[in-house]
């Protein structure tokens, strides 16, 4: 069984956001929900100032903080190392948000209009988006980024990932020593963010310039 | 770099933190004068009735937080996987407890009142429940590993100090509204008050002093002594937790009797237990997350 992996490389990542619209638009997420982000910071002070972006998804930690604290059993691990949530278990407690150390579990209240017409009503890819996603998901259980699961059943890649015109992003197998990301990660240095919250992640970073 | 604190846990769970300390509190209370007797009846019936009602209102907080309540009950199933499993149970056995104290001691059927042996055996099985409850609320919030501010060893022990002096409160506070509140055993009550309240000022001090080490930790403290917390804390906490009440209740335990004792008691509890909310707002409010690192970076989360 593969134990898929992501590799982000920040020194190429540009903070387009493509991958946070993209992910909405795969995956018919409401307002508010982002399951692939990009987060900026800046360090040091004029002349020498940088600036960084931070593209997120959820880590598919081997020992995932969230899991720990689910007192549904509504998060499980697949044999691919995905963590999912179960939306028929989950009581929406927010215990996994609060555990998560990489803001990956987001939970909304209602469907929100990004574009709201004269009266307020939805338009038609909107009324779609919010039919998607009441069917896969709903209001009030906690949701995540599952790698775009469906997606790469079917061969193909997760959304984020095609669209990146960086090409910062690589999807794959982490156990396969010969895979992309493996040897992205042995040659270049790759890391896991926050090591010291001891969740390993099957997310890895390479570095910054 | 701002760090923020997170916003799903709001007053409806600060308020289910508070309810569940203070029955739990005055439960335990209830049960100790019982045990003391005598004159002491009519604190251990307060007690003993306070715990399983503030504990049930609390726990309507706690569902009315969820997202999706209708799959409440599925926190039973699972005790082995985290702390918000293993308090359901614990809070549910007490209540189970407490409302069988109730139910057989006070109303309706006055059976445990002949002989107390049966009576001493249930409260000190509902009180080591009582003790789960009150202390497995600091446990809850240490489990979250981002945020340094919960995860001490310290929560627990505030939230149980805390959670005790609240119960004693309610006590006092119940027994003044009945016209009790210038007997010997509420004025003694008063004095452990005055332990408790200067135990949780302690316990206050070493909290705070213990979040220098992490940025987040840091961060809030800061938020708490001098930021957008501030006024709660200092107002709320500081003052009305435990000036105002340690003050009153001085003055109730030593300088005053008859009835002006029984007001100042009564003024101290009111103030004490609207403190004692405070508290759990200020910790939950303060639940700030930790950055993530990269290289030199390091990134807030945004709407955690
Ligand atoms: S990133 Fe967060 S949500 Fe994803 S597996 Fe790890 S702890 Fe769970
Ligand atoms: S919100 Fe749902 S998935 Fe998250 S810990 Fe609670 S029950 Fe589990």
């Amino acid at each position: 069984m593969p134990r898929y992996g992501f590799v982000i490389d920040l020194k190429r990542c540009y903070g387009c956001y493509s991958c946070q619209v993209t992910c909405k638009a795969a995956n018919h997420t409401p307002k508010g929900i982002d399951w692939a982000r990009c987060v900026p910071a800046e360090t040091g002070t004029y002349p020498t100032a940088l600036r960084q972006m931070l593209p997120l998804v959820c880590q598919q930690c081997r020992e995932p903080a969230c899991k720990e604290v689910c007192p549904t059993g509504a998060t499980s691990q697949d044999e691919n190392g995905i963590v999912l949530v179960d939306k028929n278990l989950c009581m929406g407690c927010k215990a996994c948000i609060m555990a998560c150390p990489y803001g990956a579990r987001q939970t909304a209240e209602k469907w929100q209009t990004y574009f709201p017409d004269a009266d307020g009503g939805l338009d038609p890819y909107e009324a779609y988006a919010k039919k998607e996603w009441e069917k896969t998901h709903g209001y009030g259980m906690a949701t995540k980024c599952d790698y775009c699961k469906d997606r790469v059943s079917e061969g193909r890649l997760p959304a984020c990932v095609e669209s990146c015109p960086a090409k910062a992003r690589h999807f794959g197998d982490l156990d396969d020593p010969e895979s992309e990301i493996s040897i992205l990660i042995r040659r270049e240095y790759g890391f896991q963010l926050n090591p010291e919250f001891g969740t390993d992640p099957a997310c890895f970073y390479l570095p910054p310039r | 770099m701002q760090l923020k604190a997170q916003s799903k846990w709001g007053w409806l769970i600060a308020s289910y933190l508070f309810l569940a300390g203070l029955g739990g509190g005055a439960y335990v209370t209830g049960v100790v004068a019982d045990f003391v007797g005598g004159d002491w009846a009519a604190l251990a019936k307060i007690g003993v009735a306070l715990g399983f009602p503030c504990v049930l209102v609390g726990s309507v907080f706690l569902i009315a937080d969820l997202g999706t309540p209708a799959n409440f009950w599925r926190a039973f199933m699972r005790p082995g996987t985290s702390w918000v499993a293993r308090g359901t149970i614990i809070i549910s056995i007490f209540m189970v407890i407490g409302f069988l104290h109730i139910a057989l001691w006070l109303w309706p059927f006055g059976v445990l009142e002949e002989g107390s042996g049966v009576r001493h055996v249930i409260g000190v099985v509902g009180a080591v429940f009582a003790f789960g409850t009150m202390i497995y609320t600091g446990l809850l919030l240490g489990a979250n590993r981002p945020i340094a501010f919960w995860s001490t060893a310290l929560v627990p022990v505030l939230f149980l100090v805390s959670a005790l002096s609240t119960g004693t409160m309610a006590v006092i506070l119940i027994s003044a509204l009945g016209g009790e509140g210038h007997s010997g055993p509420v004025s003694t009550l008063a004095r452990v008050d005055i332990v408790l309240l200067v135990l949780e000022a302690i316990v206050i001090v070493m909290y705070l002093q213990a979040t220098h080490r992490v940025p987040e930790s840091r961060a809030a403290a800061r938020l708490v002594l001098s930021g957008s917390v501030a006024p709660l804390f200092w107002l709320g906490v500081a003052a009305f937790g435990l000036a105002v009440p340690l003050v009153l209740e001085l003055l109730s335990a030593y300088a005053l009797d008859g009835s002006g004792a029984a007001v100042v008691a009564a003024l101290a509890a009111v103030s004490g237990l609207a403190g004692g909310w405070c508290l759990r707002q200020v910790v939950l409010s303060g639940g700030v997350q930790a950055p993530l690192r990269a290289g030199r970076f390091e990134f807030a989360l945004p709407n955690v």
